[in-house]
């Protein structure tokens, strides 16, 4: 009895630490930065913001500057969709051996390119590919295809190997080869699974292709980065309402789809 | 000649023994039963047959080779030659049973055929005969989730029928289906044999079926051949001190009480229409 009431004393202890801790850091982080808190929620400041909100409407609706900006959305799309493929076929190589099919070296290796991959992000991959490959949506596809890559791999080779291997196993029984047993005996239990996987990195890296284009990998996220640049705000606003139609779309579009493949495989 | 088993012994990774001491051997063409009690080693006597598993001691010829003195390439052209019978079919559950039962020449078609196959099914006629001689051609479109575990176990010997191996291995390929069904399919596997010259090696749990199917009975127990007998010479007594281990009774079909040896009926194999 004593010692639980010594531990729950203990863990109220360290609630307070952890309040005490996260109200310094906000304190500091205001006094670090030059903002007051008086500045940011004073009148004045509410007018401005009002103001800057304001310059951006009406968008620039004139049919030269829709044209551009549908152009632009289009690329960004294309962006994405060639990434996203470039992710699966280098995730369906690289999930082979990070399943272990090839024994642990060769797993521990896969795993570990897999995870660098992963772990640098697109923006930074393409601000990398941008200098590599130059400005323009080609560094977009290097970028996104080499983080989704490591996204994809990591998720099929985990679905590689919670996939039974009896399957399989039966056809190299046969005589069948190891890309023939694969082929027959493990994609039809794991399909379904790395289709999702595909398609939910798809949608994500819509989003995403409308923005890597801040650091020139073009689409709609290079033509939003020129507007604002030259503060012209009404042709910002025109774009930025076509990243939330997108976005939109892609929401809606990506339920029809989750709603076919249920059907599908149910 | 079928195979030829010299001494043979195999121990697990884990340390536990699964056979010693077995020698045994088929002419081309004969039909084996072996019955025992479960852990007996029957299943990895098979495997090793299949060249699933290699032997700890002794020696395997299966189809006139030694599979582990073959290259990669050849000990694959060799497994073509062998069939294997799983007691769980390991069939994915998404397949449909058309795809699952041209699988078995997946040894023998060209790579680009087994992949043509996969859009548009490359021999449905060849896959439905098979299928209608267990009784089962209705269900060729079906998926394999589909279906129960007799009816999989069906499947399962369609494929290896269809395969058309020299030596076909079944490991208990009844045991899920009701008494009428398995003396369907043991027929079935016994006409290929005699029909077809193809050696025929099955593990049976109900020993009646065993009696009444096979010319030829090898009782395994605690990993060596305790007997190796046609069935007619095979006694009561001999039956029981093999099954002492598990239980007073002897499993047969649905429990019946054992009757002992009649002479086996004759077969053929069935060619009911397909649509």
């Amino acid at each position: 009895m004593q010692n639980d009431e010594a531990k729950a004393l203990q863990l109220c202890f360290s609630c307070v630490i952890t309040l005490v801790i996260a109200a310094a850091v906000v304190i500091a982080s205001f006094a670090y930065l030059p903002l007051g808190p008086g500045r940011l929620f004073s009148r004045e400041a509410g007018g401005e913001m009002l103001e800057f909100f304001l310059s951006f409407f009406p968008p620039d609706l004139s049919a030269g500057h829709v044209r551009k900006t549908a152009w632009a959305a289009v690329e960004t799309l294309a962006v994405s969709a060639v990434g996203t493929l470039l992710a699966a076929v280098g995730g369906l190589l690289l999930c082979l051996p990070a399943s272990g099919r090839y024994g642990w070296a060769p797993r521990a290796l896969a795993r570990g390119l897999l995870n660098l991959l992963r772990s640098v992000p697109e923006l930074v991959w393409a601000a990398l590919m941008v200098l590599a490959a130059g400005l323009g949506p080609f560094a977009g596809v290097l970028a996104l295809g080499l983080h989704t890559t490591g996204v994809l791999g990591r998720l099929f080779a985990e679905a590689l190997e919670n996939t039974p291997k009896e399957p399989a196993a039966a056809l190299l029984g046969v005589g069948a080869s190891p890309a023939l047993a694969f082929v027959y005996g493990t994609l039809p239990g794991v399909a379904p699974q790395l289709l999702a996987y595909t398609l939910y990195r798809w949608e994500m890296n819509i989003r995403m292709a409308a923005i890597l284009g801040f650091v020139g990998a073009g689409g709609l996220g290079q033509m939003l980065y020129y507007e604002l640049s030259l503060f012209h705000q009404a042709q910002a606003a025109t774009v930025i309402g076509a990243m939330l139609l997108l976005s939109v779309a892609v929401d809606a579009a990506s339920a029809v789809a989750r709603r076919g493949l249920a059907r599908a495989y149910a | 000649m079928g195979f030829r088993l010299q001494r043979l012994g195999l121990v697990h990774a884990n340390g536990l023994r699964a056979l010693a001491g077995v020698t045994l051997a088929a002419r081309r063409g004969e039909r084996i039963a072996v019955i025992g009690p479960s852990g007996a080693g029957k299943t990895t006597l098979l495997r090793l047959l299949g060249t699933a598993v290699r032997p700890s001691e002794g020696r395997v010829e299966v189809l006139e080779s030694n599979p582990w003195q073959l290259s990669g390439g050849a000990l694959r052209r060799l497994r073509t030659r062998i069939g294997t019978v799983h007691q769980a079919p390991p069939l994915p559950a998404r397949q449909r049973v058309i795809t699952a039962v041209l699988a078995g020449r997946l040894g023998t078609w060209p790579w680009w055929k087994s992949l043509l196959s996969l859009a548009y099914p490359a021999d449905i006629a060849g896959a439905c005969a098979q299928l209608a001689r267990l009784d089962l051609a209705d269900r060729l479109f079906d998926r394999c989730d589909r279906l129960s575990g007799g009816q999989l176990q069906r499947v399962g010997i369609a494929r290896v029928l269809y395969q058309q191996p020299e030596l076909i291995l079944a490991d208990e390929p009844v045991s899920a289906m009701d008494p009428a069904l398995a003396d369907l399919a043991i027929q079935q596997l016994i006409a290929e044999a005699t029909g077809r010259g193809v050696t025929l090696i099955a593990s049976l749990h109900a020993v009646d079926l065993a009696l009444r199917w096979f010319p030829r009975i090898v009782g395994l127990r605690a990993g060596e051949v305790a007997f190796d007998l046609p069935p007619v010479r095979i006694t009561d007594a001999l039956l029981r001190d093999l099954y002492a281990s598990e239980s007073a009774t002897l499993p047969t079909q649905g429990g019946e009480p054992l009757r002992l040896p009649q002479p086996g009926a004759e077969v053929a194999v069935r060619r009911p229409a397909c649509q």
